[in-house]
C-alpha cells in the first residue's frame, strides 16, 4: 500500500523545465496577441547598425550625380553636333574667361560690371557674361587691363529671350530697374507667372539655352504686345565673380 | 607735398569724384540709386569761381563720367554744363548758417532733378517707339531717389568743401 503513494516531490509543477516550457508558451500568446509586435520591435533595434546610413547614401548621391554629369555631357556634344549641322552660333568651354568685378552700378540709370579681365586676356567686345544663376549682360567696352559690362537692366540692354513652355521668341528689354520687362509681338501668347526666360535657341548674340529669369507678373496687352516683369535669376548686386563666353560668330 | 594739397585741394577732390563714382558704395544707396556726387564738387567751385567756370568744369566733369559709364548714346555733359553755369550765379554769402546749409541741399537737389530729367529724355528719346510706357515709373523713382539722396548729403558735403576750397584759395 505505501508502495504506489505518490511522493510529493515528483509532480509536475516541482520541475524547472516544464515552468520553462510553460513561460515560453506565454510568450508565444503574447506574441500572438500582439500580432508579432515585439518582433518587429527587437528586429529594429538588432538591425539598426546595419542600415542604410549615411554613408550608402552619399555613394548613391555620387552616383546619381556621376550619370547626370554624363547624361549632361552627351547631350551637350548631341546638341554641339546637331547646331554645327544646323550651323547656328555656339560657344565651347575651353573660351570661358574667369574674371572678378572691380565695381559695379546696378542702381540708377548707369547699370554696369567692371571686370578686371580686359583685352589682354582675350575678352571681346560682345562676349557673354554669365554668373550663378545665368545670364548677366553682354561686354560692351574693353580696355587693356578692364572689360565693361552692360547689364539687363540697363536702359541700353535689349537681348532676344526664348520662353521654352510656349516655344515663342521675345524681347528683354532693360528699364533701369532691377525687373526688365519682356515684350512679345503676340496678343495672344499663352505666358504664365513663373515661365522660364532663356537665351534664343536661334539668338545671333548669344550662346543657345542660358537661363535668364522667371516671369513675375504679366501686364495687361497693350497695342498688339504683351508685356511681363521679368526676375533675373543673376543677381548682379552680390555677385563677385563671373564667367566671360566668347562667342563665335 | 603737402603744400600742393592745401592750395591745389579742389583739384584733389576733382580727381576722386570718378573715383567715387566708380566705386558706387551701396550702402549709401536708396532703393539702389546713388546721390549724384559731382554736384558736391560743382557747387562750391563754381559759387567760388563763377559761372563761366563752372560751366567750363561741368563739361569737363561730364567726358569724364561719360567716359566711365557705358551708355554710348547718353551723355551727362547738358545738365552739368547747366548746372554749372547756374551754381555760377549763386551767391556766396549767406546771412544764416543753417539756412545756408540747407540752401545747398535744395540747390543740389534742383540740380539732380535738372540733370536726371536731361537723362532720361534722352533716353526716352532714343527708345521712342519701343518702350516709352515701360521705362517711365522707374525712371521717375530713379530721378526722386537721387534727388532725395542728393539733398540729403549735399548740406554735410557742399558747405564743408566750400570752407576748405576758400580756404585752399587762400594760401
Amino acid at each position: 500500500m505505501l508502495d504506489i503513494r505518490r511522493i510529493s516531490t515528483s509532480r509536475w509543477w516541482h520541475k524547472k523545465k516544464n515552468w520553462i516550457l510553460f513561460v515560453i508558451f506565454l510568450f508565444l500568446v503574447f506574441v500572438r496577441i500582439s500580432k508579432g509586435s515585439i518582433y518587429k520591435d527587437f528586429y529594429y533595434f538588432i538591425s539598426k547598425p546595419f542600415w542604410p546610413g549615411q554613408f550608402q547614401r552619399e555613394v548613391l548621391l555620387k552616383s546619381v550625380n556621376q550619370e547626370s554629369l554624363i547624361k549632361l555631357n552627351l547631350l551637350k556634344k548631341d546638341n554641339a553636333r546637331l547646331r554645327e549641322i544646323l550651323s547656328l552660333k555656339d560657344s565651347s568651354k575651353k573660351d570661358n574667361i574667369s574674371a572678378a568685378v572691380i565695381s559695379r552700378k546696378t542702381g540708377s540709370w548707369w547699370r554696369q560690371l567692371i571686370l578686371n579681365k580686359g583685352a589682354k586676356d582675350g575678352v571681346e567686345i560682345g562676349s557673354v557674361v554669365i554668373g550663378p544663376g545665368g545670364l548677366l549682360g553682354i561686354v560692351n567696352k574693353t580696355s587693356l587691363f578692364t572689360s565693361s559690362v552692360t547689364l539687363l537692366t540697363s536702359p541700353e540692354s535689349k537681348v532676344g529671350v526664348w520662353l521654352d513652355r510656349v516655344q515663342i521668341n521675345g524681347l528683354l528689354v532693360g528699364l533701369g530697374d532691377n525687373y526688365p520687362s519682356l515684350i512679345l509681338y503676340s496678343n495672344d501668347a499663352d505666358i504664365k507667372v513663373g515661365d522660364f526666360v532663356s537665351s534664343s535657341p536661334s539668338s545671333s548674340l548669344l550662346p543657345p539655352n542660358i537661363p535668364i529669369g522667371i516671369i513675375q507678373s504679366i501686364d495687361e496687352p497693350f497695342k498688339a504686345k504683351k508685356t511681363a516683369k521679368i526676375s533675373l535669376l543673376g543677381k548682379p548686386h552680390v555677385i563677385d565673380w563671373v564667367q566671360i563666353i566668347k562667342v563665335k560668330i | 607735398m603737402n603744400k600742393f594739397f592745401t592750395t591745389k585741394l579742389s583739384i584733389v577732390v576733382f580727381i576722386l569724384i570718378p573715383i567715387i563714382f566708380l566705386w558706387h558704395p551701396s550702402w549709401l544707396g536708396f532703393l539702389g540709386v546713388q546721390p549724384y556726387w559731382p554736384l558736391f564738387w560743382l557747387l562750391p567751385w563754381s559759387m567760388i569761381n563763377g559761372s563761366i567756370n563752372g560751366l567750363i568744369f561741368g563739361l569737363f566733369l561730364g567726358l569724364i563720367l561719360d567716359s566711365l559709364t557705358i551708355n554710348s548714346d547718353f551723355t551727362q555733359i547738358p545738365g552739368l554744363i547747366l548746372c554749372g553755369f547756374w551754381f555760377g550765379k549763386i551767391k556766396l554769402h549767406s546771412a544764416n548758417l543753417i539756412i545756408g546749409h540747407f540752401r545747398y541741399g535744395l540747390i543740389c537737389s534742383l540740380g539732380s532733378f535738372l540733370c536726371g530729367t536731361i537723362y532720361f529724355l534722352q533716353i526716352l528719346l532714343k527708345n521712342f517707339l519701343d518702350s516709352t510706357f515701360l521705362l517711365l515709373i522707374p525712371s521717375i523713382q530713379n530721378i526722386l531717389a537721387e534727388v532725395f539722396l542728393t539733398g540729403i548729403f549735399a548740406p554735410l558735403i557742399c558747405s564743408q568743401l566750400l570752407r576748405m576750397f576758400k580756404f585752399s584759395g587762400k594760401k
